[in-house]
């Protein structure tokens, strides 16, 4: 039985000494890679395919955007509840060059496409395609492109957790994250059009 | 309850003694600390649900050794840039307070009382955080009201790194620790298991499997380890004794009762476990086990062997067991089942051919060999994390062995149920109730002890604060 622990343990220090040796390899311009794949991946998942819906998808996501969004958790300018669980820490030693590494990193993984189907799905597409009148709720898809790409500091909502979409447009509404724009958008949008809007959109 | 035994007899003195020593060394609950929180700057929730219970990322961040930081450090490079300094500019320091009433249903004994209060019933200072870039440490030391005095508690200290290897992260380690399962990552084995904290008046029943808290605080172990996109985790360690106020290099008298339970050259130590998380789930199936020689062993009656260390013979236990946790986890709701089998393997070389210096005519075991099975299913749910709820079954079957169990049916088994509600006011400090009713004691339901104490005589309503900070 001793051979045996001990001939695992080597094993086992034998695949860390070989991956150590692969990580001194790299060069440096892979640091954002690594970042990511040690670090953001715990929470963002593989390529920012994140499993978690408490966690958004970054892969895809537009890199103004993903800049723009680690700089308002590093000054404390966006401050909604997981903003300030989680992200005010991960960003705060993050420097410019490092933020902008991240971001265009992950802005070049291979975005997640929506799961929309159905009834409800199709309610959705209307509601971004045209808005709601009544509530003063305008057509998404003039910021968010006509298939929710985003462009810029616009986010790509597309393919997105329909968890993570219901809980963003809630919080615009409630004004638990900050955003003029969006909050006027969603301040009189129901919860009937909040889930037609993620059964179009979302992903999980 | 897990690894607790305040099982009393009064005919079985030496055995009251023998438990008093091994309470007194027991560790004992832990939480997650702030000092972590202090660390990575992320909030408990990040990591726990309502502490100590873990998340996936919580997993995570233990498997990476503690080290994972988000505040200014001090550092220092040597002429190949290599790190040769990495220390947080504030200490990792922690401290935890339990404060607790209680109130069995009948007292212990005709010397005791049914209520009880402590204050504290336990405090505990931690240093808990990164030591170096890939090194950091779960130390505990607790000042425990039964024994009056300060010790070792739960213990990790590990050196951790993570690799990408063809497109799979790889975190792997080596774990030093003092209680098998402690450096666990999930709350369905022994060390992290509910109830996290029991009446210290609580009586549980005689037969316990090793793993289940009998070698924690007495043992040393190294375990190295991979976990594998978080989903595939294997670990294989070993245990040596590791005596606190005792020394088996040492040793003036063989009847010391600080010097039983030895184990023998290494106790290996195995763990595989499988997490697949979804959305806000996740879903762990695991298996674990250790085996362990022990010489001069200690029976659950509560009389040891008393001979030299040299050349004895040896009581072995093989134990293994199938774990599994499932966790619902949103902003408003945290849902958390874990459910735990262990099956203990008794072979009783010494005991069952030794006779009991306390007891002529009779040896320490009736039989060669016994089998024991523990099980537990447990449901918690938390609300916001502010209130919340538990439900927790509990379980022992086993041989009957009148010599070695001590008790009168001349088996441990034993059944009962903790049920407790919890209000979070602050995400670092727990109020809670809990109740605990037995409705199977040592054999029996009724008259286990054959004078007249009943399993339910053992039910006990808990009040507890806890805090860290």
């Amino acid at each position: 039985m001793r051979n045996v622990v001990v001939t695992l343990a080597a094993l086992t220090c034998l695949i860390g000494g070989v991956a150590v040796a692969e990580d001194a390899a790299k060069p440096a311009s892979t640091s954002a890679e690594t970042t990511a794949t040690t670090v953001c991946q715990n929470c963002h998942g593989p390529n920012g395919n994140s499993v978690s819906a408490t966690f958004p998808r970054l892969n895809g996501q537009q890199a103004d955007y993903i800049a723009a969004q680690l700089k308002n958790f590093r000054d404390h300018s966006r401050s909604d509840p997981h903003a300030r669980a989680y992200m005010w820490a991960m960003a705060s030693q993050l420097d410019d060059a490092a933020i902008d590494a991240l971001a265009h990193y992950y802005a070049d993984q291979k975005p997640t496409l929506p799961q929309s189907g159905g009834e409800l799905a199709a309610t959705g597409a209307k509601i971004y395609a045209n808005g709601v009148e009544a509530q003063n709720v305008p057509a998404c898809q003039t910021c968010h492109g006509d298939h929710g790409d985003g462009a810029s500091v616009i986010p790509r909502i597309a393919g997105q957790h329909g968890d993570y979409l219901r809980h963003q447009l809630e919080a615009f509404r409630e004004e638990l994250r900050e955003s003029d724009v969006m909050h006027a958008n969603t301040k009189d949008m129901t919860d009937s059009q909040i889930e037609a809007l993620v059964s179009y959109l979302g992903n999980d | 309850m897990t690894g607790r035994r305040t099982w009393i007899s009064s005919s079985l003195l030496k055995g009251l003694s023998v438990l008093g020593l091994a309470l007194a060394v027991l560790p004992q609950p832990a939480s997650g600390v702030p000092s972590f929180a202090r660390q990575t700057g992320l909030a408990c929730e990040a990591c726990h649900t309502v502490f100590p219970q873990l998340t996936p990322f919580g997993r995570t961040f233990k498997a990476s050794g503690y080290t994972l930081f988000n505040t200014l450090k001090v550092q220092d490079i040597d002429k190949l840039k290599h790190s040769t300094l990495s220390l947080s500019d504030l200490p990792p320091i922690s401290a935890m307070v339990m404060a607790s009433t209680s109130m069995a249903t009948k007292a212990n004994d005709p010397n005791s009382t049914a209520g009880s209060t402590d204050f504290p019933q336990q405090a505990s200072l931690f240093y808990a955080g990164r030591i170096s870039d890939n090194i950091g440490a779960f130390i505990q030391i607790t000042y425990d009201d039964q024994s009056g005095s300060f010790g070792m508690d739960n213990t990790d200290i590990r050196f951790a790194d993570v690799a990408n290897m063809d497109g799979h992260t790889v975190v792997y380690g080596v774990s030093l620790n003092n209680n098998p399962t402690v450096q666990d990552l999930w709350n369905s084995t022994p060390a992290w298991s509910q109830p996290f904290i029991s009446s210290p008046a609580m009586q549980g029943p005689a037969g316990a499997a090793q793993i289940q808290g009998a070698m924690a605080g007495v043992t040393a172990g190294l375990s190295t380890y991979v976990f594998v996109d978080q989903a595939f985790y294997a670990e294989i360690g070993g245990y040596r004794s590791a005596l606190q106020g005792a020394s088996v290099a040492n040793v003036g008298d063989p009847a010391d009762p600080n010097v039983t339970n030895i184990i023998s050259g290494i106790a290996p130590y195995w763990r595989l476990a499988y997490e697949y998380d979804w959305g806000n789930q996740s879903l762990e199936v695991g298996t674990s086990g250790i085996y362990a020689e022990l010489r001069n062993p200690t029976t659950p009656a509560g009389f040891a062997i008393n001979t030299s260390l040299q050349h004895a013979l040896t009581d072995n236990f093989t134990d293994y067991g199938l774990d599994g946790q499932y966790q619902y986890i949103t902003d408003d709701n945290q849902l958390t089942v874990t459910a735990a089998w262990v099956h203990e393997h008794q072979a009783l070389n010494a005991s069952f051919v030794t006779e009991n210096a306390m007891d002529p005519g009779n040896n320490l075991a009736s039989n060669p060999s016994n089998n024991l099975d523990s099980y537990d299913v447990v449901v918690s749910y938390y609300w916001q994390r502010k209130f919340g709820a538990s439900l927790g079954f509990y379980g022992v079957n086993g041989s009957t062995d009148p010599l070695y169990f001590g008790t009168v049916s001349g088996n441990s088994n034993s059944a009962w149920g903790v049920a407790e509600v919890d209000y979070v006011p602050w995400l670092n400090v727990k109020l809670g109730l809990q109740y605990t009713l037995y409705t199977k004691f040592d054999g029996a339901t009724s008259n286990y002890d054959g004078l007249g104490r009943n399993a339910s005589d053992n039910n006990m309503l808990f009040a507890y604060l806890w805090v860290s900070f």
